[in-house]
């Protein structure tokens, strides 16, 4: 029977540019297969992408499954395509009011689907999302509902690499669409490296707009030092892990007191898997930005399980990794650059002579560096040295500032700023270059920030990050010398690839931008909780007019400025401050009951 | 003909103490429909209060997790299935409630179902001024300060009425108990309910004393019976543990696996109750029978002694400070075990270091305890409060 014209004319009256598009296309990606109940199945690359016994059942318990999500006014969005028996089951108990779209990675795959069996009049009710990954996102985010990715794996499989391009491009559109506000409780490390990513992180949250409950442990660090004091390693271990629990109960007490909406931990932060359990029962969203080098820092694979959205700063290998230690969501979120901090500076003659030089470099010793810096000291070239761990490094004595003391950010951006060639080596543990050379270090976010110079070893996701003609980076050491010298004698071609590094930074590399990117990879997992405050739903404006029906609800929220996000312990609030000594209307004193039992709901103490 | 409506939203005990209330309201306007808000665990005592003519559920849980939702995201429909909700509990609204707990959503549950609201704020949910007898309760809860009103009164001077002036039982009909409980109280005796937990850890009887009261009960009483009652099944099972197997026979385990109704069938049964100050031992004393009190801790007799007459209750003092100082919140290190044996059997009242006894009455004023072995003159203060307090009908 000729499945493939009968579904095409169907297809033709929705979308007629699809139509001719399967029209054209090759088809035959899926191998087709008779089911034990005796209806088609498919298999591809030797796996099967329906039930073997009995699509229809599946597809229909797969749909089921979808509802607990499901909300009714959100457009589900569905990755994978395979025979559409899924797609199908979904349209049959689709909540009212919810809409329905299936996206078409790879047009022959749908041919095989329309060819293999009739669709009925379902088939009209969905939105066919396909083309490039940019534009099939900006399809996607021109509904002005809240999306719900719902993937059939068997056949998303097929695809994931469009989907996670599509995914991508979502996150980007979604994110310059921003305009809630969210309460994000940031909590902070006690110290280390990752201490002033979690300050910035807060600047750059405050700056969005979002409030932010900043947890600073770092006022604990004599605490820890001390407990640290101890001679033998097993008690310093026990009093630091111990107090680090301590910190963790802290933060669950903070959060208690003033509920955020989303838990953003940044690396180090003190919260075990214990607490990050109790907050994910009692329904608190969690997410750690995990700025470090996952192969170096193995702390991670205890608390993988523990947070509902990972963030790191490297790929592939290392999603796999944190997936199988438990990891439910896990995104890539490269490093940045806060501009108010990483600036170009306008330095004194005296500032000049004290941290300028022709090379330099800022950092701790770690062995790579050691071995390495050595071969780049030569006569025709002043070298500068910065930063601690240097001990016992003898070759570098003599360019070693301060006595290796650490150096603050202030003293770090006139460095920067002051030198010609800025050198940006990432750290690793042998005697040379990175063998497993991926991330990205903060450094040369900053170093670009400030239009500074620098030439940086070569990194895999460097490239998607800056063009060439942004930083100038080396893949072999022995090229470093010669590299020095081209650019040490081109003042203005220094200049303008500075400048073209610091505008790449400011268009795209910012914290801000990260923020941004983070809560809308959140927001389209959560389009009924953070998607629905980063859309603005929430605010005073949009509730009212949904309101209207209720004309003393619309009233209430129409006391507040339209752009500001109301929730009902705002609306409570207000009641209290305006409602004494006058009789409450109804709808008042039904906020006020409803206020009094959400205020119970998150005794966590 | 005028429909009210009695809010108590706390616990069992405070439920039963609302009994004086309730009887003083009908007695004042007896053509008055009176219907009862509880939280609907509770329902089924609610409707064994005499003069109730209706019970109101308030389904707690369902409540907190709407707020939960609301909270999530507020939306319109969240008011109307919170409007769905009140009116499920009364399509129309009663002429006045009398709302007896200061919670604000107890009182806003009142504004919600009537018209008039007689309670602790004067001016609505949301006034600051107290009513006289709140600002009473406040005090006693918050600064301790000597009391001698029972606090079930005080709900009567909320209420703007006085006291009935005698004790009040609820309405009990026989009620068949599971086969195995059923024997309880059909032969031998006496037989004594103990109340094994607390609705507070702090007012918990050691599992030891117990356990000790126990043994020396029946080796005191040949054919004493002993019904553990209570929700605290691992504490009756840690109880029952060491003692020995020849009294077990006379041993009745009716904890964790009883309705409310059942309880108090139990209770109903018993010759006395012995416990802390818990709902159970209140329910004891509701449905008429003798209670022996245990206070400590932050119990004190005078103001939630067990409601009505003959009722024994040892309350533990600081015994460097003394009895009359009235700092009661101690935790004993000794227990009148013999003491409120020797009450149970003979009658005989002994008080022991760190403990004094109190005899429960009742008058006009309302209930009171008179230290045992003392004459049992009323305090006069409570007199004069209620004169103070509500002086127009004085």
């Amino acid at each position: 029977m000729d499945y493939l014209n009968h579904n095409l004319e169907s297809l033709q009256r929705t979308c007629s540019a699809l139509a001719a598009a399967v029209k054209d296309a090759s088809g035959g990606v899926l191998m087709l297969k008779e089911s034990r109940e005796g209806s088609v199945s498919a298999m591809c690359e030797g796996q099967w992408i329906h039930s073997a016994y009995d699509p229809c059942k599946e597809a229909k318990v797969w749909a089921e499954a979808q509802l607990r999500e499901w909300q009714a006014g959100e457009l589900a969005v569905v990755l994978g395509v395979g025979l559409l028996y899924h797609v199908e089951a979904l349209a049959a108990v689709k909540p009212a009011g919810s809409r329905l779209a299936v996206v078409i990675p790879d047009v022959p795959i749908l041919k095989d689907a329309l060819r293999a069996r009739p669709m009925g009049a379902w088939l009209n009710a969905v939105e066919w999302i396909w083309g490039t990954a940019p534009g099939m996102a900006e399809q996607l985010v021109s509904h002005s509902a809240a999306l719900r990715v719902l993937t059939y794996a068997p056949a998303a499989r097929l695809h994931a690499e469009v989907h996670r391009e599509l995914e991508e491009w979502l996150r980007r559109s979604v994110a310059k669409r921003q305009g809630g506000q969210l309460h994000v409780a940031v909590v902070g490390p006690i110290y280390g490296g990752s201490l002033p990513i979690a300050k910035y992180v807060v600047t750059a949250l405050e700056a969005l707009g979002h409030r932010v409950s900043w947890i600073d442990h770092s006022l604990h660090r004599a605490s820890y030092d001390a407990f640290g004091a101890y001679r033998d390693m097993r008690h310093r271990q026990a009093m630091q892990s111990r107090f680090a629990e301590v910190l963790s109960l802290s933060t669950i007490t903070h959060l208690s007191e003033d509920p955020p909406d989303l838990v953003l931990a940044i690396a180090q932060a003190p919260l075990t898997l214990a607490v990050l359990e109790h907050l994910r029962k009692k329904k608190f969203l969690t997410a750690m930005w995990f700025v470090e080098n996952y192969r170096h820092l193995t702390y991670w694979q205890q608390l993988a399980a523990g947070y509902d959205y990972w963030f790191v700063i490297q790929q592939a290998e290392c999603h796999e990794a944190f997936k199988r230690a438990g990891a439910r969501s896990v995104g890539y979120l490269p490093m940045a650059a806060d501009p108010a901090v990483h600036r170009p500076l306008t330095l004194t003659d005296a500032e000049r002579t004290e941290y300028g030089a022709d090379l330099s470099f800022v950092g701790a010793g770690y062995p790579n560096r050691r071995a390495l810096l050595p071969r780049w000291l030569s006569k025709d070239w002043s070298f500068k040295l910065w930063g601690n761990e240097w001990e016992g490094a003898a070759d570098l004595a003599p360019v070693l500032q301060r006595s290796g003391a650490r150096i603050d950010t202030e003293a770090c951006m006139k460095v920067f700023n002051a030198s010609a060639i800025n050198l940006n080596l990432h750290s690793c543990g042998g005697d040379a270059l990175d063998p497993q050379a991926d991330f990205v270090n903060p450094r040369t976010f900053e170093l670009a920030a400030c239009g500074a110079f620098q030439v940086t070893d070569e990194r895999a996701l460097l490239p998607e990050l800056f063009t060439d003609e942004e930083i100038v980076r080396f893949r072999r050491t022995e090229d470093v010398p010669a590299l020095i010298r081209m650019w040490l004698d081109d003042p203005s071609g220094r200049r303008t690839v500075a400048e073209a590094a610091r505008q790449r930074v400011l268009r795209q590399h910012t914290y801000g931008h990260r923020m941004k990117e983070l809560l809308a990879a959140i927001g389209l997992r959560q389009p009924d909780r953070i998607g629905a405050i980063l859309r603005g739903d929430r605010n005073a404006g949009a509730l009212a007019v949904r309101a209207e029906s209720a004309p003393e609800f619309s009233a209430m929220l129409r006391r507040f400025p339209s752009g500001q996000r109301v929730e009902l312990k705002d609306v409570a609030a207000d009641i209290r401050a305006n409602g004494v000594g006058r009789a409450l209307e109804r709808e008042e004193l039904l906020i006020l009951l409803l206020d009094s039992y959400r205020a119970e709901t998150r005794d966590l103490v | 003909m005028r429909h009210s409506l009695i809010v108590q939203l706390a616990r069992l005990g405070d439920l039963l103490q609302t009994l004086p209330a309730i009887t003083a309201i009908k007695s004042a306007d007896p053509s008055l429909t009176l219907d009862l808000l509880c939280p609907a665990p509770l329902s089924p005592i609610g409707r064994m209060l005499p003069g109730i003519t209706r019970v109101l559920e308030w389904d707690g849980l369902a409540w907190r997790q709407h707020g939960q939702e609301a909270g999530a995201g507020l939306h319109q429909e969240h008011l109307r299935d919170a409007e769905r909700r009140i009116s499920e509990l009364s399509s129309e609204r009663y002429d006045c409630a009398y709302v007896l707990n200061q919670h604000p959503r107890a009182l806003l549950a009142g504004a919600l179902l009537a018209r008039e609201m007689k309670g602790p704020r004067l001016r609505g949910p949301l006034g600051e001024q107290l009513a006289p007898w709140a600002s009473y309760v406040r005090d006693i809860a918050a600064i301790r300060r000597g009391c001698r009103v029972h606090l079930a009164d005080a709900f009567c001077g909320l209420c703007g009425v006085y006291p009935p002036g005698k004790p009040v039982t609820i309405s009990r009909s026989p009620l068949p108990l599971p086969p195995d409980l059923e024997p309880i109280a059909m032969q031998g005796g006496p037989w004594i309910g103990v109340i094994v937990g607390a609705g507070a850890d702090e007012r918990l009887v050691p599992i030891e004393v117990w356990r000790r009261w126990i043994l020396e009960f029946m080796a005191t009483a040949p054919a004493g019976r002993v019904v553990l009652v209570g929700q605290e099944r691992e504490r009756a099972r840690y109880i029952q543990d060491q003692l020995p197997s020849s009294i077990l026979g006379r041993l009745w385990d009716a904890t964790g696996r009883t309705s409310l109704p059942e309880l108090a069938e139990i209770l109903g049964r018993c010759h006395a109750v012995i416990g802390a100050d818990t709902g159970p031992l209140h329910l004891a004393a509701a449905v008429g029978t003798r209670v022996i009190g245990w206070y400590f801790a932050r119990a004190r007799v005078h103001e939630t002694g067990p409601y009505g007459t003959d009722h024994l209750v040892w309350q533990a003092y600081n015994s460097e400070e003394g009895a009359a100082s009235g700092q009661f919140g101690v935790q004993p290190t000794s227990w009148p075990v013999r003491e409120t044996i020797d009450a149970v059997l003979t009658g005989r009242m002994q008080g022991l270091e760190g403990w004094s006894v109190w005899v429960g009455q009742c008058d006009r004023w309302g209930a009171y305890y008179g230290e045992a072995g003392r004459h049992p003159a009323p305090p006069r203060e409570r007199e004069d409060l209620w004169r103070e307090l509500q002086p127009l009908q004085g």
